[in-house]
């Protein structure tokens, strides 16, 4: 990477960020989610807080904050997602693209800049969510490992399944209206991610996972809030079964591999069509 | 339709005060607005097209009242509005987005529509380019598109905003007699950064300056404002630091300037005629 | 009566994702019935009526929810006399009416191939278009208030999918209480006290009637509109 790139990547992370996280809408959604979630009943709070939802025994700290980590994933991952739809089709709208354009940035450095630095500032109400969670639960159960715990699992679970959604966000409104990506995206989330692989053909327990299924079970040896759980590797009777080798710790860095390299790949598609458009 | 102004005031959030405490009454026929950027003529013009609601102070447009919602959808129903900043649909042809306008300004007849945006795009020779989506148009043809919707439903008040921003010389000189035809027993407001514009097609003018009324009279008692303060000065060396240059042109022996200063600026100035721009500039820059 | 052109304009207006929302949803519900490798009467049933129930309601909220905001002439708009809320009403209903003839035509083609009388819980034929009619009105009426509130496309979208995303993830603790029952949108598909259903489709036809009142209320006050977009 030359200086002149580097410089460019910097320069687009820092303002895209900067103009990200001020967004109402970047901390009003995911506060709202929470709201809504709270009101119907927020079972992770119980699973966390109520000693009697778990028959007097709490979960043991490791399980307890990867738990609340798949909850806040599997849910703030869908408003991530919708709100980085329009990011880079904004340029475009707000007739800043010719100027940016003409500047001798580099174009993959400016959408690399704006992916990372976008992204990282929709992801900061979604950390604040998780380790404040995470934080209460450490002092109310005086476990302060379950700190370390919520940091582990954040750098293999939650930053690689955002940094997979933040790709195809920006990249597939570029060939579809952003509408239609939110609510393909929100099908694709529920399928490729909650359905039962004998149901029908899905994503879900592949090493294409962005919920993380490959390192919660075998880094950080999850398997549900009750420990009966599968979170990886083959089902019987289920299709795309090639895609779930059993889940070993090599197995979990390849689907993170997988990931952003699937990731990348979006990018990469992404800055094509800009540069066919130009 | 005559434009009665009291005491009025638009504070937006955060405290910025665009008007503060406007009278102003505007007559039948041209009338021009000057004033610098964030003088509050935008806002102004919002306030008397019914999209901002003031914060204090009386607005009656030909005898409605602005504040009440009967009152600014009647003054609606007689508008012409070409906003600083116009926003087309691209995906609609010249033709189509005429119409639509037509549609929402109340034209439901479908042979008045079709007869009144034909003329229209006549006026602002688009004919040629009617059936085209507007994404492939230039600035100016979008801008004459704005100007044609303005004057779809035959408004009796006519705003307009910048409204020979990317037109081309011609194009200019065509709206602007355009504008002056139309006025008749009609209301144009026109507010222009482009001082001849005003000093071509308006009898009478306001300036603003940070969002209260500095000026209110004819053109030529604003080209008065100026007498004796405009000076030429010709030079090899810098220009004047006295005063505002308004004009500098290659000279034999150096540069001819024109500047607007209380004073002469150099012994060797000698004071000269002065035009509606050096009236407006002695207003502004005291 | 308007004329039909202006109703037109507007269905181009409300954009591709509305007119493209609803059949892609459909054909996904469909594809994933088809998918189903244990071809159980119910369940495929069930999925097929999930399509109505879940998948279109969901585009039709989204689209509703991209249809205030990013109007490039909303000034020329707020100073026509049609007054602009009444537009974007007008372009509501053209979404939401769109919406309706796909799931319309989908559920005629499910009662006239049998599928749909193989969901026990289907309410019949006619009451059963409630089905889809209640979750559809329901989250498009919150697409188009988050719309006006939050004056952009991103957020308004967002929250519409995250309410959809919690219903579908906790549809037993959403069901645990009496509001929560009433406002469940799944309640033929997922409903578990079937008691209620009745009450539930009335109760969501009201709350859409109610966020409608209350997005035209904020809609009312058009400085809103203009600049200051949250970008």
């Amino acid at each position: 990477m030359t200086s002149q790139t580097a410089r460019t990547l910097g320069a687009s992370l820092r303002y895209e960020f900067r103009m990200q996280v001020r967004k109402r809408s970047v901390w009003i959604v995911p506060a709202l989610t929470v709201v809504l979630f709270l009101l119907i009943g927020g079972s992770l709070l119980r699973d966390l807080f109520d000693p009697n939802e778990r028959k007097g025994q709490p979960a043991e700290a490791r399980t307890a904050v990867v738990g609340l980590a798949v909850q806040v994933h599997a849910l703030l991952s869908i408003g991530f997602g919708c709100l980085l739809a329009d990011r880079l089709i904004r340029d475009d709208r707000l007739r800043v693209a010719p100027i940016l354009d003409a500047t001798p940035a580099r174009p993959g450095a400016r959408l690399v800049g704006k992916y990372l630095g976008a992204g990282a500032a929709t992801a900061v109400p979604i950390l604040v969510v998780y380790f404040g969670f995470a934080a209460a639960y450490a002092v109310h159960t005086d476990a302060p490992q379950a700190l370390g715990w919520a940091l582990a699992t954040c750098a293999v679970v939650i930053v690689p399944g955002l940094l997979f959604v933040a790709a195809f966000a920006l990249t597939l409104p570029l060939v579809m209206p952003a509408p239609l990506f939110r609510v393909i995206f929100v099908g694709y989330w529920l399928w490729g991610n909650v359905v039962v692989p004998d149901m029908m053909p899905t994503l879900a327990r592949t090493l294409v996972h962005p919920l993380g299924g490959y390192p919660l079970d075998a880094l950080l040896d999850f398997h549900g809030i009750d420990g009966d759980d599968t979170w990886a590797g083959p089902v019987p009777g289920a299709t795309l079964n090639f895609l779930r080798p059993a889940p070993t710790p090599t197995t979990a860095w390849l689907s993170i591999a997988v990931l952003l390299v699937v990731a990348a790949a979006a990018l990469a598609g992404g800055h094509a069509v800009r540069a066919r458009r130009a | 339709m005559r434009i009665e102004i009291s005491g009025l005031t638009k504070t937006y959030r955060g405290g910025v005060a665009a008007l503060d405490g406007l009278d102003l009454t505007v007559p039948t026929g041209m009338f021009g607005l000057l004033g610098a950027n964030g003088a509050g003529k935008t806002t102004l013009m919002r306030i008397l097209a019914g999209l901002v609601r003031p914060t204090s102070g009386r607005v009656t447009v030909g005898g409605h009242d602005m504040s009440t919602g009967a009152g600014r959808t009647a003054v609606q129903r007689g508008l012409g509005y070409l906003p600083q900043d116009l926003g087309v649909y691209p995906d609609l042809t010249a033709r189509q987005f005429l119409d639509y306008l037509a549609l929402l300004k109340g034209v439901d007849d479908r042979t008045t529509r079709r007869r009144r945006v034909g003329e229209l795009l006549e006026v602002v020779a688009l004919t040629g380019d009617a059936d085209r989506r507007l994404r492939g148009f230039s600035g100016g043809m979008r801008q004459r598109v704005g100007i044609a919707q303005a004057l779809l439903a035959d408004p009796q008040l006519l705003i307009v905003d910048e409204p020979t921003a990317g037109l081309d010389p011609q194009e200019r000189i065509r709206f602007r007699t355009l504008l002056s035809q139309f006025a008749g027993r009609r209301t144009v407001l026109l507010s222009t950064h482009i001082v001849d514009d005003i000093a071509q097609t308006c009898g009478e003018v306001a300036v603003l300056a940070r969002g209260r009324l500095i000026f209110r009279g004819t053109v030529d008692e604003l080209t008065h404002r100026a007498r004796g303060r405009v000076w030429s000065v010709v030079t090899d060396g810098p220009p004047p630091a006295e005063g505002m240059v308004v004009s500098a042109l290659p000279h034999e022996g150096g540069t001819r300037y024109r500047v607007v200063a209380p004073a002469a600026p150099d012994p060797r100035a000698r004071p000269v005629e002065p035009a509606i721009e050096d009236g407006y500039l002695a207003l502004t820059t005291r | 009566m308007r004329p039909l052109t202006l109703w037109r304009y507007e269905a181009r207006r409300a954009g591709w994702a509305a007119l493209l929302g609803p059949p892609i949803a459909v054909a996904l519900g469909v594809s994933a019935a088809l998918a189903n490798p244990r071809p159980g009467d119910a369940t495929t049933a069930r999925i097929l009526l999930g399509a109505l129930e879940m998948a279109v309601p969901l585009a039709a909220g989204v689209a509703c929810a991209s249809l205030v905001g990013r109007d490039p002439a909303v000034e020329l708009q707020l100073a026509a006399p049609t007054p602009y809320r009444v537009t974007l009403l007008r372009r509501m209903v053209v979404t939401l009416g769109w919406a309706a003839v796909v799931a319309g035509l989908t559920a005629a083609v499910l009662i006239a191939t049998g599928w749909w009388a193989r969901w026990p819980a289907n309410h019949g034929p006619f009451a059963g278009q409630l089905t889809w009619v209640a979750p559809t009105a329901g989250l498009g009426a919150v697409g188009f208030a988050a719309g006006a509130v939050f004056r952009g496309p991103a957020a308004a979208g967002a929250l519409v999918t995250t309410l959809w995303t919690i219903q579908q993830f906790f549809g037993d603790l959403a069901q645990r209480h009496l509001p929560g029952r009433l406002l469940y949108l799944f309640a033929t598909t997922r409903g578990a006290v079937p008691g209620d259903w009745t009450e539930n489709r009335l109760a969501l036809l009201g709350a859409a009637a109610a966020l409608v009142a209350l997005a035209l209320v904020v809609l009312a006050r058009s400085e809103r509109l203009i600049g200051e977009e949250d970008e």
